[in-house]
């Protein structure tokens, strides 16, 4: 009964009957409670039917007389079948109550169970719509000023509207050359001072830290990937990055220069260093340089000047021609003999810029072979130079050929022989040496070893730790997923959990039906056996009684024996009737306690004295209001 | 010198490739190193491999591959670089050596020739066919060939054999068979005016100012580089060289150096084609070239080009 007590309770609660935490069943239910409970019910069920009934009971007898006997009234008007009067409300009896609640908490509406719990009222629906309104500002996340639409203005403030002004800061450092560790004590403004207005600290220190929160993150990446495997100190490491970028930049600048001088013939001076850089800037990102170089720039300009002045010669030209005010034919002829001065002049000037192109090859070609002529000459210098020492020194030994000849032998022996020995005690210093050499090696080859297994237990750890932590993210993300779930389970779970429990009673009833039938079969066969035992007995007996009874004429004791088989008969009977007789009785004794428990359970004393009270109550009221209107 | 001869032995190299052999040649000396994995030997318990370096004056890879050889047999046997000073030496002063199982070793016997007729100048031809022609006319006018391999054995092999198609010169000076892109090394490339360079790092084909043919032979692909078309032009003459190459060097009778004699002897009839048109002056100098009886012999541009450019090449132009 617990179980469904509680389901009573909870649907109670939902409608809006304020039932302290302490009670747990209907049993513990005052008046009070089971009238508001009941109205509470009728209000949601039947609006226009609930309205008219206070949830209050008043202290007089009468008015509490007459809501009893409205509520029964409205109850039947729902359809409940069962018996109800004032009395049901009024002189509580658990069943009765138990019955009359089920009844009204089915007639509840089901699918909307958030209106079920709307208590009626002005106050009522005005905090709910406060509380709404609060819980919906608190589950919008805070957007920083900037970002926030027309709604979120009005609901977050339009205040601090700045624009995000970042300015480079310059924080201290503990390196760096003494000058700059002096800048630093003496000259260096404060944080909030260095940027040009008061607004922009803030973002300032908030650009600064973000980036530095990068540099930081991006270097123990960097660090963990690469650094650890190059195992290099990370100074080092930083240095040698640095120098491969530099190299990596080299290259980059030898390409461009190179592919530069392929797609032309290489020109000497500036022009070939605007085509390079016109190369660079075309290479660059999304051509931001388009706008050309420094030099490209004067170059344009120079061609600017020259058209200028080609022009203001035209113009010149032009006014100075109708000025001698000669016929049209006549400038025509004229214009005809510049056109072909002109071009006469052209092709001379192309025949001497070929002839020039012609001779530069020439003079290159010169130029090579005078180059290769001069390397040849030059290592024909040394050789001979060489041959004429040798030669020399031999004319100088002439004089006494077999003499030096026989010397000079053994000077080229004893110097040979100064080499091999050289030669060996070299081996002797290098021998030891060579042997400290590979020892060496070999402990830096064990130490690597360790350093590797050190590396990779390292990695190991960092990557453990990693794991780790993001085990304990993840973790409490679905602890907080969890915690909102439960937060906004109890509404929606308590018909699956009922079900189920519903489920599980049937079942448990189910079982207990097994149960019985099983107590019943073992009950019957029992009587059987029973049965057949007492018709065993009588036809025992009935031989017995023969047998003993035919003897029994014949012998005294044995007539004796006779009679105290018939005696013993007779007992035996009268024993199992008294048996049964006490099955019999003790049976009506416990019908009797269960009546005595369900009557103690209907309070029928504690009630009837209550009607007594009560009804001295209203007799003092009716004299009460008797002697007042005989007085009036 | 020690870094460049260090970087060159296949022994600090990280990638634990064995070349036996290995030459090349640094500022006008060559180096042949030889590199030997040690087997059970009972004097040199605690090493591996070891190579040994000789440098000299001379082109000659047989000669020195012998001999080291057997310095290093020498010092797998002692464990000492005693043995091995004595013999060379004895090799330097006497030029000659004992070695250790059979014979001995004679410098007399490896000559200089030998050394040079040794390639295949049949492969090359069979490789490359009629494109052959323009490797000829690269050395013909000194130009800067590079060679690309991954492998250096392929690298070597193959530029040894290029300066035997302009026999005439008999200069095997301008062969760096083993180059690497270190600055060092390409700075002392670039004080030469033509040379045959080797390479093992395919980047070498993006350094364009190194080379004015590109040659990469695992692809066999010959490029030339942009500054070098106009002096490469080719021409009828070209083409006539080029089957005379392919059809000598396709006859199966005729052995390499005898492909080598023909075009040679083409060479030849160039150049006195050439000196032709020279007029000795008078100072008993060498005999320059007369432009004007050049052009009035009126060549295809092409030949004409080419004849000017050979004589700039072979130093008869007139300064």
């Amino acid at each position: 009964m617990e179980e469904v007590d509680k389901i009573l309770i909870r649907s109670l609660r939902l409608s809006g009957t304020q039932v302290p935490e302490a009670v747990q069943s209907l049993r513990e239910f005052t008046t009070e409670l089971i009238v508001e409970a009941v109205v509470r019910c009728l209000r949601v069920i039947n609006p226009p039917l609930g309205a008219s009934l206070s949830h209050v009971l008043p202290p007089s007898m009468s008015a509490r007389f007459r809501i009893g006997m409205s509520l029964a009234q409205a109850c039947q008007e729902l359809g409940y079948q069962g018996e109800v009067g004032y009395q049901t409300f009024l002189y509580s009896n658990e069943l009765e109550i138990r019955r009359l609640l089920l009844f009204l908490v089915e007639k509840l509406p089901r699918d909307d169970a958030e209106d079920v719990g709307q208590p009626a009222g002005k106050s009522a629906v005005l905090l709910r719509a406060i509380a709404a309104k609060i819980k919906e500002q608190l589950g919008t996340p805070w957007v920083p000023p900037t970002c926030r639409t027309p709604r979120l203005q009005l609901l977050q403030g339009t205040s601090l509207l700045t624009p995000f002004q970042a300015h480079p800061l310059v924080l201290p450092r503990d390196s760096g050359p003494v000058e700059l560790q002096e800048f630093f004590r003496g000259f260096l403004p404060l944080v909030p001072a260095q940027p040009p207005c008061l607004g922009a600290v803030a973002p300032s220190l908030l650009e600064r830290h973000a980036s530095d929160l990068g540099a930081q993150h991006d270097w123990e990446a960097e660090w963990q990937s690469q650094g650890l495997a190059s195992r290099l100190p990370p100074k080092e490491y930083v240095q040698w990055k640095r120098q491969r970028l530099r190299r990596r930049l080299l290259d980059q600048l030898r390409q461009a220069s190179l592919s530069h001088s392929t797609t032309g013939p290489p020109q000497p001076g500036a022009p070939d260093l605007t085509q390079l850089l016109g190369v660079l800037s075309s290479r660059g990102p999304g051509g931001a340089l388009a706008k050309g170089s420094r030099f490209s720039h004067a170059q344009r300009l120079a061609h600017g000047q020259d058209l200028q002045e080609l022009v203001g010669q035209m113009q010149l030209a032009a006014e100075t021609l109708p000025s001698s005010k000669t016929s049209e034919q006549e400038t025509q002829a004229l214009q005809e003999m510049e056109v072909t001065n002109l071009q006469g002049e052209l092709q001379r000037l192309g025949a001497e810029i070929e002839a020039m192109e012609g001779q530069v090859k020439v003079l290159e070609l010169s130029l090579s072979q005078a180059e290769g002529v001069l390397r040849q000459r030059q290592l024909a210098l040394v050789g001979r130079e060489q041959t004429l020492r040798v030669k020399s020194r031999a004319l100088e030994l002439l004089p006494q050929a077999e003499n030096n000849l026989d010397k000079l032998q053994l000077v080229v022996e004893g110097s040979a022989q100064r080499l091999v020995h050289l030669a060996a005690q070299w081996e002797t210093r290098r021998g030891p040496l060579m042997e400290e050499f590979r020892h060496l090696r070999a402990t830096n080859r064990s130490c690597q070893v360790e350093s590797t297994r050190r590396l990779s237990e390292m990695q190991a750890l960092h990557e453990r730790s990693r794991n780790a932590s993001a085990e304990a993210r993840r973790k409490e993300e679905l602890c907080r997923q969890l915690l909102a779930e439960l937060e906004s389970l109890p509404k929606d779970v308590s018909r699956a959990a009922y079900t189920q429990r519903i489920l599980e009673i049937v079942s448990n009833i189910r079982k207990q039906t097994e149960e019985i039938s099983k107590i019943l079969s073992d009950t019957r066969a029992l009587q059987k056996e029973i049965n057949q035992l007492t018709g065993k007995l009588d036809r025992t007996f009935a031989v017995t009684d023969e047998l003993v009874f035919k003897d029994a004429k014949r012998d005294e004791s044995v007539r004796k024996a006779y009679k105290y088989l018939a005696a013993l008969h007779e007992n035996c009977t009268q024993l199992i009737q008294t048996i049964e007789d006490a099955g019999a009785i003790q049976r009506e004794i416990r019908d009797l306690e269960e009546q005595i428990e369900s009557e103690g359970a209907k309070k029928t004393t504690a009630n009837l004295e209550r009607i007594l009270s009560d009804y001295r109550a209203l007799r003092q009221e009716n004299a009460v209001l008797l002697g007042r209107t005989q007085e009036a | 010198m020690r870094d460049l001869l260090l970087r060159k032995c296949c022994l600090t190299d990280e990638n634990k490739l064995l070349h036996t052999f290995v030459f090349g040649q640094y500022r006008r000396s060559w180096f042949y190193i030889t590199t030997v994995e040690v087997q059970d030997s009972a004097v040199l318990k605690k090493v591996t491999h070891f190579s040994i370096v000789l440098t000299a004056k001379d082109f000659n890879p047989e000669k020195y591959a012998a001999f080291t050889r057997i310095l290093c047999r020498i010092y797998l046997k002692h464990g000492s670089p005693v043995k091995m000073m004595e013999s060379y030496i004895a090799v330097l002063t006497k030029g000659i050596c004992q070695s250790e199982e059979n014979g001995s070793f004679l410098s007399k016997d490896f000559d200089a020739r030998k050394a040079y007729l040794a390639g295949s100048v049949k492969d090359i031809v069979s490789q490359f066919g009629m494109e052959t022609v323009i490797l000829f006319t690269a050395l013909m006018l000194k130009k800067r060939i590079v060679v690309y391999h991954p492998r250096i054995e392929a690298v070597q092999e193959f530029t040894r054999t290029l300066p035997a198609l302009v026999w005439h010169r008999q200069d095997w000076s301008i062969l760096h068979s083993y180059v690497h892109l270190n600055d060092d090394e390409l700075e002392a490339l670039k004080t030469c005016t033509g040379y045959i360079a080797g390479f093992i790092d395919s980047k070498v084909s993006s350094r364009a100012d190194l080379y004015d043919v590109y040659v990469n032979l695992a692809e066999s692909e010959i490029t030339i580089s942009q500054q070098a078309k106009e002096p490469m032009t080719m021409g009828k003459l070209h083409k006539e060289i080029g089957q005379l190459i392919v059809q000598s060097a396709e006859d199966p009778d005729k052995s390499d150096s005898q492909v080598i004699k023909d075009i040679s002897l083409k060479t030849k009839e160039i150049l006195t084609n050439l000196s032709s048109f020279t007029e000795v002056s008078d100072d008993g100098e060498k005999p320059t070239l007369n432009f004007e009886a050049l052009k009035q012999k009126r060549f295809p541009p092409a030949t004409e080009n080419f004849l000017y450019h050979l004589a700039a090449a072979e130093q008869m132009l007139k300064i």
